[in-house]
């Protein structure tokens, strides 16, 4: 799904901790997902106005994140506030990056360009377990079949639940290209039952089903 | 501090691209842009601004677009 289609998980919310930022594709478009101190998840466009760096490899102070190459640095709207080149300068509105709307639910930070949208309704009344987020060599057609194979039932576009012995598994996809794929993995229910043993477990469960659909690509 | 300057580029010019090229930085830098001629050899304009950002726009200018090659900057106030 392309960010102007609907909500796109981009990251687990615990991968993005406050004062930092990364860098994530989807569909090809690369956008930076940064956390401000406040502790509110932002998703842009990842290139500065200025002379197209990442924002990704920039750094957080506050509410503003700064460009790594020059040190502008843009305020929680993508507007450009200060120029350490030029202090004095009042920076026009022009001086802005472009933004997503961003959305932190399921344990995930969703993003999108799409106007009234919602999210997938899954019920989380007692939490989430982040797993971990999963890079795949593989297409979405093929990592939604695998994910169907291993059982996944119940696919809202694109996120899937698999029950796994008595736990269930919540999948989010995400497309990075044709040929690259996302599987951000949360167990449902809380952490303080879920935490360790069970992470590291189904941890190595989704790093097998990488294994297994990128052997697949090298066998065909 | 606002400021008003008037640019003549001079080099090797395609003037619809190099057009292009200067409306759009004036517009990222909030300026005032006025293209008052351009031929195969030189473009002049006039631009109002920020006087920071006059001297940003001279030297994003200065790179030009790829099928320009910017030689020379005559700088003048108006």
């Amino acid at each position: 799904m392309k960010l102007e289609a609907g909500w796109v998980p981009v990251a687990l919310s615990a991968s993005i901790e406050p004062g930092t930022s990364a860098g994530a594709v989807v569909e090809g478009s690369e956008i930076v997902v940064w956390r401000d101190n406040s502790g509110n998840a932002h998703v842009w466009e990842d290139r500065c106005p200025h002379r197209g760096m990442r924002l990704s490899f920039g750094f957080v102070r506050g509410d503003h994140i700064a460009c790594l190459y020059h040190g502008w640095q843009y305020d929680i709207a993508g507007q450009c506030r200060y120029i350490p080149a030029h202090p004095s300068l009042e920076v026009p509105q022009t001086i802005k990056v472009p933004t997503y709307s961003a959305k932190e639910r399921y344990g995930i930070i969703w993003a999108t360009t799409a106007g009234e949208v919602s999210l997938p309704d899954i019920e989380v009344a007692t939490g989430v377990t982040p797993v971990r987020s999963l890079y795949v060599e593989r297409g979405a057609d093929d990592v939604f079949a695998a994910l169907t194979k291993a059982g996944t039932g119940d696919l809202i576009g694109n996120v899937g639940l698999l029950q796994a012995g008595d736990d269930r598994l919540l999948l989010a996809v995400q497309v990075v290209s044709p040929e690259k794929t996302a599987v951000h993995v949360l167990i449902l229910g809380s952490p303080a039952v879920n935490a360790g043993a069970k992470q590291k477990h189904y941890a190595q469960w989704a790093e097998g089903l990488r294994f297994d659909l990128e052997q697949m690509a090298e066998v065909a | 501090m606002i400021e008003r300057a008037r640019f003549i580029f001079r080099g090797q010019m395609a003037c619809e691209s190099f057009t292009e090229f200067a409306q759009h930085r004036a517009r990222r830098l909030d300026l005032d842009i006025e293209m008052e001629a351009c031929d195969a050899m030189s473009a002049t304009l006039a631009v109002k601004g920020q006087v920071d950002l006059v001297d940003a726009f001279e030297m994003a200018c200065s790179l030009g677009p790829y099928d320009c090659i910017i030689l020379d900057i005559e700088r003048s106030d108006i």
